[in-house]
């Protein structure tokens, strides 16, 4: 008889309670019970799923974990799901006894700890056998173990916030800036919080520590004046012909040499020794305590590189940072299951998720068998503002150098083109633009266009979205005067020209937008009704295949001038018929 | 939760490096926020996505909220005080004014308007959805996850030929044991699932809508309602020019909804100019009893509506891929009665019921087959694709047939037949069964109404001195986040043949208009010239109309961006 009667219960009562019955023969047992009492459907559907469920995880036995025939992986996985010591012990014998792989052995034995929960074999908290992740893991490609050349320092002096100032094509760029600042201000608050204020550099305690700003690149070190009055203390320098143009690996090897100064790092491969950094009189740690680098193209190339070879982690397309001491209990953190640790000096690097929908503070900590520094991460432009320079500020300009292996080379960069910033409409005197009122003769409209911009001294020619979007086809010698980025209007150019002739244009408020603020607007339209005449100051009715050339020869002529239209005189005389706007203006 | 969070066999997200949730629920209007409701109160981790910049800056509907009785779900059950806080009026009196020939006969639709009817309220939906997205955020983030806004699903996860999650614009790919697909009419979902397809015109209304500014007294006033008072009436007869198709006007709290809605194929055929036909609408002199003296207009609006005696999808799932409400063309819409929303209320409830039951019996892959069962079981199915309608409406609506019905109501015969029954046709408006067979040809829309008006009408009496705006005013009043530089939709095909219909159908385009969406060009090349269409993407309203009539590549734009509907 089964411990409930069945029939005492209604479906959404005995649910939760067959789903607790861990014992097949107790479900039998209610099974029969309720097909001999109300045999409802529903009840036996919720007791046959549940013994289905029970099969399954029970699987007869071990007849379900086939040693032999299963991969790595799947026993991994199978694992997962086997409770019982016991039986962990027996696949663990198994196992030893038949192919005794040791990643198979590994994996019961890390399954038989975890189910044990630490009641055998206390460790006292503190982990004895640490194994690198790529042996945990033999199933997973696990991209740490292609690493297999560099390891973390053990027992590392971390000091200093470095800052990688990337510079395009000679420049500086404004993350750099940004960078620099806000390294500066987070470095002040560190040394007010952590170094002791009156220990000197040579005076025992703490010395202050410092921005270090890094340029890398050809005919860089001219900006190194401009980093100590941005904020940095020290600025190292590597300049190389070959370094004029971003190439991942140099630039990758530059730094992270620049970062551990000429040291040799200990290797995964081998049991070489870290050799110390090269002397310098400048620094006496083994790599920085924090790095900086801009989440631009180049630097996100960079910076993820730069910090697998340091083997620590990388914070990418961070926006917000502090330095912070935080308590932290996990135990992979501490050590010790249970307790709270507080790390001193935590860069907390805020990175935005979802989009910036949420927020996520990244901390790289060490481990207590590893140690992750320096606590890097990649910074989205325009994060922070970029400081006042000072500069009466004084810094250290050191030359790195080192030799560039030619093999780093090996990726030639053989072609390159600078992307134009696209036409700049603003800043003329005129601009002449036209609109779909030029579909008759869509080239020779634009030609018309061009010629009139061509009367006035300082004219460009503009277009509205529609010619942008439309299907016209244009003659090659115009055809580069009616792309996006001559587009005036809300998705386009906004431009605030003394004289803005709008041709064929009906005036959108999505246009209007783009030359509302010129100082005088003259439309040509057909349509008396257009939009634009409610927003010009002056309206030709007319065809602008008509009027443009003869709007062209009174500028030439010298009839008119983009001023004296502005001031209201001008002659404007084309042969059909002007309408204006409320203005009078009627010469 | 894992008690061992450094070994990670069975966890297949930490290896993609995407976000894992165990229901994802696309979409935030009614079916997604009652399908987010119910498995976010029962405890399943639920992620509700949202497109707009806000949940209902995208969604559009006529206005009518139905609660029925028969429903497996209600709306102020899931959300209370959802009538008080988030809709305008309760609907007391429904009215079809039939027009022709300056005569308007007025039918009572009380008995099709309160058969089944727990409650009926007018509704805006940018402040109805995004009321209940914030008790769906409330409810999901107590159960794991939330709402986030801005997000564009744009396609489904798949893995060895299975559907396991969601792909954003903006965020990772998602991992689900239960997608939710809310995603409305023009679901992106739905059509990579291929459940859905927008090549049918026929299968197929479009809504265009103007929310009209009008103070609370003056409704109260020019209705003879008091505030908790609310009418709706349709329109039908002489005033669309053949377009098959209806009007309608519903008061809101402190404004009127006034709207018309087309057969699609009609509309195409006709190269009709939706807005034009709306303006129709709305300067008739008999809108000028109800109209204010001054007319301005809030917001222009259109949506694609489907018609689920067609679209309908008899089993809207597929994998872990649930469709909830439009996107499984759940809108019902018979004779002069619109219920969309209410059923995707039901439908997001059944669903998130049948993930329960599956996920209680360890079982969450037959969520699908029971969402099926319930959908019919539950008599929702039934309601939305009536067998009778199988019946007989497909056959009237073929064109002979039309005709001669056609022929026979506007016949002498038929006339006097209309002049002795019309109390009988009156009654049939008013029959559910019978609105359920009815054919939708232009008897129902057009002749039928305008010979009544015409027999029995009294003639009409108001003025209407308003002046709507124009298209070109009508974008313009429209906010838009342009993503420049990303067109959301392609056209494929820009010959005049395959497309040029989307000039004169879509809502946002016109014949000879240069500021819309659809342009159409004539392109001079080597002598020759060739009819083409232009597209610019930015005055779009995504109401997906040109998916259905022009060869595009149609999605939706990416989070946050494109029209931003106050109203709604």
């Amino acid at each position: 008889m089964p411990e409930i009667d069945p029939a005492e219960h209604d479906v959404s009562e005995l649910g939760p309670k067959v789903q607790s019955i861990e014992d097949p023969e107790e479900l039998e047992a209610l099974l029969s019970a309720e097909r001999d009492g109300e045999n409802r459907d529903a009840v036996i559907t919720v007791i046959e799923s549940r013994l289905d469920r029970i099969a399954d995880d029970e699987g007869g036995g071990d007849g379900d974990i086939d040693l032999d025939a299963m991969s790595v992986a799947e026993i991994g996985n199978a694992l997962q799901d086997v409770e019982d010591p016991e039986r962990l012990r027996d696949l663990l014998d198994r196992e030893t006894n038949g192919e005794d792989r040791d990643p198979v052995v590994r994996l019961v034995e890390r399954r038989l700890n975890s189910v044990e929960g630490g009641d055998e074999g206390d460790t006292g908290g503190a982990v004895t056998d640490r194994e690198p992740p790529e042996e945990r893991h033999p199933e997973l490609d696990h991209p740490t173990a292609d690493k297999q050349y560099v390891t973390a320092l053990d027992d590392g002096t971390y000091r200093d916030m470095w800052v990688y100032c990337e510079t395009q094509a000679g420049d500086l760029l404004d993350v750099s800036r940004e960078l620099l600042g806000k390294a500066r201000e987070l470095m002040d608050g560190y040394n007010e919080e952590y170094v002791d204020g009156n220990a000197g550099e040579d005076g025992g305690g703490e010395a202050n520590e410092r921005v270090v700003a890094m340029l890398v690149g050809d005919d860089v070190a001219d900006h190194a004046d401009e980093c100590i009055a941005l904020g940095a203390d020290v600025v190292v320098v590597h300049e190389d012909d070959r370094l004029a143009r971003f190439r991942h690996e140099p630039y990758a090897e530059v730094v992270a040499d620049m970062a551990r100064w000429g040291a040799d790092p200990p290797a995964r491969d081998e049991d070489r020794a870290p050799t110390p950094p090269s002397d310098a009189d400048w620094r006496d740690y083994d790599e920085p305590r924090y790095l900086l680098f801009p989440a631009t193209n180049n630097g996100r190339d960079l910076s993820a590189q730069v910090q697998a070879e340091l083997d620590s982690g990388l914070a990418s397309d961070c926006s917000g940072l502090s330095i912070e001491d935080a308590g932290i209990s996990n135990p992979v953190k501490t050590g010790d299951p249970g307790s709270t640790r507080t790390f001193e000096r935590v860069l907390h690097m805020k990175r935005p998720d979802f989009s910036g929908f949420e927020y996520s503070t990244i901390l790289c900590l060490d481990n207590p068998d590893r140690e992750f520094h320096p606590q890097g991460a990649s910074v989205i432009p325009g994060s922070f503002e970029a400081p006042e320079p000072d500069p009466g500020r004084e810094g250290l300009v050191v030359d790195h150098e080192t030799d560039l292996d030619d093999d780093w080379f090996r990726v030639e960069v053989t072609e390159f083109d600078r992307l134009s910033g696209g036409v700049d409409l603003s800043g003329h005197d005129v601009v002449v633009a036209v609109g779909r009122g030029i579909g008759a003769d869509p080239t020779g409209g634009m030609e018309l266009a061009l010629e009139l911009a061509d009367a006035f001294e300082d004219a460009a020619v503009g277009v509205s979205r529609g010619i942008v979007t439309g299907s016209y086809s244009f003659d090659a010698h115009v055809e580069s005067y009616t792309a996006e980025e001559r587009q005036i209007g809300e998705t386009g150019q906004e431009v605030t020209p003394d004289v803005y002739v709008a041709a064929g244009i009906s005036g959108a408020v999505q246009h209007k937008v783009g030359c509302d603020e010129a100082d005088t607007i003259v439309a040509v339209n057909t349509d008396p009704d257009a939009r634009i005449r409610d927003w010009c100051d002056y309206f030709v009715e007319g065809d602008l295949f008509e009027v443009l050339p003869r709007l062209t020869d009174a500028v030439e002529a010298g009839g008119l001038d983009a001023e004296a239209i502005a001031d209201g005189g001008g002659g404007v005389t084309p042969g059909a018929d002007p309408a204006t706007d409320g203005g009078g203006a009627n010469e | 939760m894992s008690s061992e969070p450094d070994v990670g066999f069975d966890s297949a997200a930490a290896v993609d490096g995407g976000e894992a949730f165990e229901a994802v629920v696309v979409g935030a209007g009614p079916g997604g926020a009652a399908a987010a409701a119910v498995l976010a109160d029962n405890g399943v981790e639920t992620l509700v996505l949202e497109r707009g910049v806000e949940a209902g800056s995208k969604n559009v509907s006529g206005g009518l909220l139905y609660a029925e009785e028969s429903a497996p779900f209600a709306l102020d059950d899931l959300f209370p005080g959802v009538r008080e806080a988030a809709t305008e009026r309760p609907v007391t009196r429904n009215y079809m004014d039939c027009l022709g020939d300056g005569n308007v006969h007025t039918i009572d639709l009380s008995g099709v308007h309160e058969h089944d009817t727990a409650w009926c309220d007018s509704v805006l939906r940018r402040r109805l959805d995004s009321w209940l997205a914030e008790r769906v955020h409330e409810r999901t983030a107590a159960a794991g996850a939330g709402l986030l806004t801005g997000v564009h699903v744009d396609g489904l996860l798949w893995e060895d030929g299975e559907i396991v999650g969601v792909t954003c614009d903006e965020l990772d790919p998602i991992r689900a044991d239960l997608v939710v697909a809310a995603d409305g009419v023009n679901s992106e979902l739905a059509r990579e699932a291929g459940l859905m397809d927008w090549d049918e015109p026929e299968e197929w209304f479009q809504g265009v809508k103007a929310t009209v500014d009008v103070p609370p007294a003056a409704v109260n006033e020019r209705f003879g309602i008091d505030e908790n008072e609310g009418v709706a009436r349709l329109f039908a007869g002489d005033l669309f020019e053949g377009v098959r198709g209806g009007g309608f006007l519903y008061t809101n709290r402190d404004s009127l909804s006034i709207g018309t809605v087309f057969h699609l194929d009609s509309l195409a055929a006709e190269r009709a100019e939706p807005h034009e036909l709306l303006d129709a609408l709305l300067t008739h002199p008999h809108l000028g009893r109800w109209l204010p003296d001054e007319y301005e207009e809030r917001e222009y609006a259109a949506k694609l509506v489907p018609d689920s005696k067609k679209a309908a999808h008899p089993s809207p799932h597929r994998g872990r891929l649930l469709l909830v409400g439009d996107a499984a063309g759940q809108m019902q819409a018979q004779g002069p009665i619109i219920k969309g929303m209410n059923h995707a209320v039901s439908a997001g409830g059944l669903a998130a019921e049948a993930f329960l039951e599956a996920r209680n019996r360890r079982d969450t892959d037959a969520a699908g087959e029971r969402y099926e069962r319930k959908l019919h079981g539950s008599g929702l199915f039934s309601k939305l694709k009536p067998r009778r309608y199988g019946a007989v409406g497909r056959l009237g609506e073929r064109e002979a047939v039309a005709d001669a019905v056609d022929d026979l109501v506007d016949s002498r015969l038929g006339r006097l037949g209309v002049r002795v029954a019309g109390g009988v046709v009156g009654r049939a408006f008013n029959s559910p069964f019978l609105l359920g067979a009815l054919p939708d040809t232009r008897s129902a829309y057009a002749t039928v109404p305008t010979v009544l008006a015409e027999e029995l009408g009294a003639p009409v009496d108001a003025e209407n001195g308003a002046e709507p705006p124009s298209l070109e005013e009508r974008i313009g009043d429209l906010t838009y986040d342009t993503d420049v530089g990303n067109a959301h939709i392609e056209l494929v095909d820009d010959g005049y043949d395959a497309s040029g219909a989307a000039v004169t159908a879509c809502p946002v385009s016109a014949d000879g208009f240069g500021g819309g969406c659809y342009r159409e060009e004539t392109v001079r090349a080597n002598g020759d010239e060739e009819r083409v269409v232009s597209l610019d993407t930015q005055p779009c309203i995504e109401c997906g109309t040109c998916a259905v009539v022009a060869e595009t590549e149609w999605t939706h734009p990416r989070g946050g961006k494109g029209v931003d509907f106050h109203e709604g």
